[in-house]
């Protein structure tokens, strides 16, 4: 901790965010966070990594590009990245959407370069989710973790391991467990 | 030292037989007797057997018409449907049966490091103005992308970006074509069809080919299931490609077996004695080469150690290779969606939705919400880092234990430990309130009108009261039989332990005589004592037995209107509930001298 705090740790946004001033999220303008969302000190969102191969359907293009998408209730520990993914496609380098549902969580030091991460995942830490990764609703990713590129996990799945594997299912009864509303709460502002 | 999270296990009482019986007696009323007879068993946390009945409370369900917890153990598993974990497409149990238990589009996983492969095209990617727009061509292989694995390096390449499943049925190590065991058959009854003269099919099976394991097995099957058909005529009419256990012929040798009579027909049995075997490849006869052997150690002595596989590698091929070159990509494994029933009363307790990516469920009877959950924290505040925090021996320490109620009704709590943890090392514990009474959960929704909406829940509420509490924890005293902390559905009582020492080897046997008539009973001898400290012996673990009794609102439970009628003589005993457990309670290491 800062030896002295003068301002609180977080800046608040309007819809209840509550971001770091000691994060550091790049091309802020290509983010869209849900709301009710916390990134801890150290984190770093690469929002600058836009897509730059031109899309399947021209009219779908409209508005600000989004590199990083986040949804509600989300949690991003401290010293985690957030990076887009990207890979050569017919001799052009581009990256691609990051896109995060809601109640996430990615522990301390966690690299995630997914394509998709459902709602209700937790990831924890020092893991690292492979490009292109698409990870379903109802998944838990155990410390340390080296989930391979383009791996779908389905729901239910406890994953661990380098490479990562399958190596268990959620029980029925963790299913509230990975709601991240009382963690979001318990965040103070000190 | 690796972080210690203080944790409650439950045990399922399913895995003790004696309790069943008790608790059938105990329903017409518990009498002294069997209390005390419940009181002085002791489960220990450290027996062998409890790793299998040990769960975490989020592991167990809980089943309302036997009012128990069920287990992994004593609930039955129904698959659902099965899916491809790779695609998520759902595969029916008709290809299931037919096809085997794994993805039969274009899963793969690769065979060095289980890594999903993907494919690409070996051609350099066009380059320019419009790339992105020129259609690509083959040929394809497959790659990992984790230990950048290559189907390249097993001479495999593939035409289409498609369908792989189907593709690397047909391609052998090396590139050669592959004739699948189908495939095989398809050509036999081709030639079976066409006569034996004829050379029509566009693949000739080799008499002489050395075929794997799938395919050996195929072509002996074959051969024998027409040779019995052959020989016994009225089996002909039930061999159709199966085993044909059911088949009249099949039987009448079965049941000839065990009378030692010709059950079947004199002719048949003359003739069954004329059966030849196998003589070629195509019949399923491989003659083992004596160079076979010589050739694998030369291989061996060519690739070295890097080019044999290791075990995992082995296991997970149907073929068992020796030899990396010989290792083929994997078909992703299916697996299952599965709704769960009780053992005893075969009432559903879980059923997720069908559809594969759907992952609501239309049941969910799962324990957390008729069991009370057990909190374990330290009462002291403890060193600024709690993973430091080692248990001192002999030096009483003391901890609060929060159950909260999940039920909507008040419940009686009696929880009992054995004085001394049971083990080699035996810590003293003491619960300062081993009686209580919880209150009920109301409704979260109310709660959450209460708190002001934003979706404030039951938590909110909780944590506010625990730090007032904390913030007085100096001048309160843990008092023997009172409470600690009290709130809206849960209860806090203070439980003392006073930590072994961990002392063993060979000190501990000197004074063996004298530590073993203070410590008998529990150890049952000092030749326990030797021996290095085993894996997590140091963690205290503390057994609690928890009763749990509450009277449940009769109108509440479905079809209580008949229930109710029909035991109108015992109606208290209907209304009467109690819930009986094992628990333990892992609460710190115990410091090491
Ligand atoms: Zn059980
Ligand atoms: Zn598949
Ligand atoms: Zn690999
Ligand atoms: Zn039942």
């Amino acid at each position: 901790m800062s030896k002295k705090p003068v301002k609180g740790e977080y800046i608040e946004t309007d819809t209840g965010n509550k971001v770091s001033r000691r994060s550091q999220i790049i091309g802020t303008t290509n983010i869209i966070l849900g709301g009710k969302t916390v990134i801890q000190a150290e984190v770093i969102i690469r929002g600058d990594l836009l897509r730059t191969y031109p899309p399947s359907n021209p009219s779908e293009k409209q508005g600000n590009p989004v590199a990083v998408a986040i949804g509600r209730y989300c949690f991003f520990s401290r010293g985690c990245e957030l990076r887009p993914p990207g890979k050569l496609y017919r001799g052009t380098f581009s990256h691609y959407p990051l896109k995060i549902a809601d109640h996430v969580f990615v522990g301390p030091g966690s690299i995630v370069e997914a394509a998709l991460i459902g709602s209700h995942v937790h990831i924890g830490s020092n893991a690292v989710v492979g490009k292109f990764v698409i990870i379903k609703d109802f998944v838990r990713i155990l410390d340390g973790a080296v989930v391979p590129p383009n791996m779908v996990i389905p729901s239910f799945s406890i994953v661990a391991g380098r490479p990562a594997r399958v190596v268990g299912e959620i029980a029925e009864g963790e299913i509230e467990g990975f709601d991240l509303r009382e963690v979001y709460r318990s965040v103070g502002n000190a | 030292m690796a972080e210690f999270k203080p944790y409650t296990y439950f045990q399922c009482p399913c895995t003790d037989t004696s309790f069943s019986t008790r608790r059938r007696i105990g329903d017409s009323g518990p009498s002294s007797e069997e209390e005390t007879d419940e009181d002085e068993r002791t489960f220990d946390p450290r027996a062998p057997r409890a790793n299998y009945s040990l769960y975490p409370l989020e592991h167990l369900l809980y089943c309302e018409d036997c009012h128990q917890i069920r287990c992994p153990r004593c609930v039955l598993d129904e698959i659902v449907c099965w899916y491809c974990p790779n695609c998520l497409f759902e595969v029916p149990s008709s290809s299931v049966k037919s096809e085997g238990n794994r993805c039969t589009r274009s899963c793969f996983q690769c065979p060095i490091c289980t890594a999903p492969l993907s494919i690409s095209s070996t051609e350099s990617p066009p380059e320019g103005l419009g790339a992105e727009y020129v259609a690509q061509s083959g040929p394809y292989v497959l790659n990992c992308a984790y230990c950048l694995w290559s189907s390249k390096e097993i001479g495999i390449q593939l035409e289409k970006p498609n369908s792989i499943y189907a593709q690397l049925a047909k391609i052998k190590n090396g590139g050669e074509p592959y004739i699948s065991p189908k495939e095989r058959r398809r050509i036999r009854e081709e030639r079976k069809g066409d006569g034996e003269e004829s050379q029509g099919s566009e693949m000739t099976l080799d008499p002489n080919e050395k075929l794997d394991a799938e395919s050996q097995f195929a072509n002996l099957k074959a051969f024998y299931q027409e040779q019995l058909a052959e020989s016994s005529p009225a089996s002909a009419l039930g061999f159709t490609g199966d085993y044909g256990y059911g088949s009249p012929g099949a039987l009448s040798r079965i049941m000839g077996l065990y009378t030692g009579s010709s059950f079947g027909d004199k002719k048949s049995k003359s003739r069954s004695s004329m059966m030849r075997e196998a003589q070629s490849a195509l019949e399923g006869l491989q003659i083992s080469s004596p160079s076979a052997s010589e050739e694998s150690i030369a291989r061996l002595r060519a690739s070295g150690w890097e080019g044999t596989c290791s075990t995992a590698q082995r296991l997970a091929q149907a073929h068992n290779p020796r030899f990396v070159s010989d290792l083929r990509p994997i078909a992703h494994l299916l697996r299952t969606k599965r709704s769960k029933r009780c053992k005893t009363c075969r009432h559903i307790l879980s059923k997720p939705e069908s559809k594969v990516q759907n992952t609501r469920f239309r049941i969910r009877l799962v324990a957390p919400n008729y069991v009370p959950r057990i909190a374990i924290r330290p009462l002291q505040p403890g060193p600024a880092a709690p993973q430091a925090l080692l248990l001192t021996p002999l030096r009483p320490t003391q901890f609060v234990l929060t159950f909260s109620n999940p039920l909507f009704d008040d419940v009686r709590v009696s929880i009992a430990t054995p004085a001394k943890t049971p083990g080699r090392f035996g810590s003293r514990v003491t619960i300062l309130c081993p009686q209580f009474e919880v209150g009920a959960n109301t409704d979260v929704w109310d709660e959450a009108l209460r708190e002001g909406g934003a979706g404030a829940g039951k938590g909110g509420e909780r944590e506010k009261r625990r730090t007032k509490a904390e913030a007085s924890e100096g001048q309160q005293q843990a008092e023997a039989g009172k409470v600690w902390e009290r709130g809206r559905n849960w209860v806090s009582v203070v439980v003392e332990v006073v930590p072994a020492v961990l002392k063993v080897g060979e000190e501990e046997k000197k004074d063996e005589k004298e530590e073993e008539e203070e410590q008998e009973e529990e150890e049952g001898g000092g030749s326990r004592y030797a021996g290095p400290l085993r894996e997590d012996e140091d963690i205290l673990e503390i057994p609690v037995f928890v009763r749990v009794e509450w009277e449940a609102d009769v109108a509440q439970d479905e079809g209580a209107g008949l229930a109710a009628a029909n035991n109108k003589d015992n109606k208290e005993e209907k209304e009467k509930r109690e819930l009986a457990y094992w628990c333990v309670l892992g609460v710190g290491r115990i410091a090491r001298d």
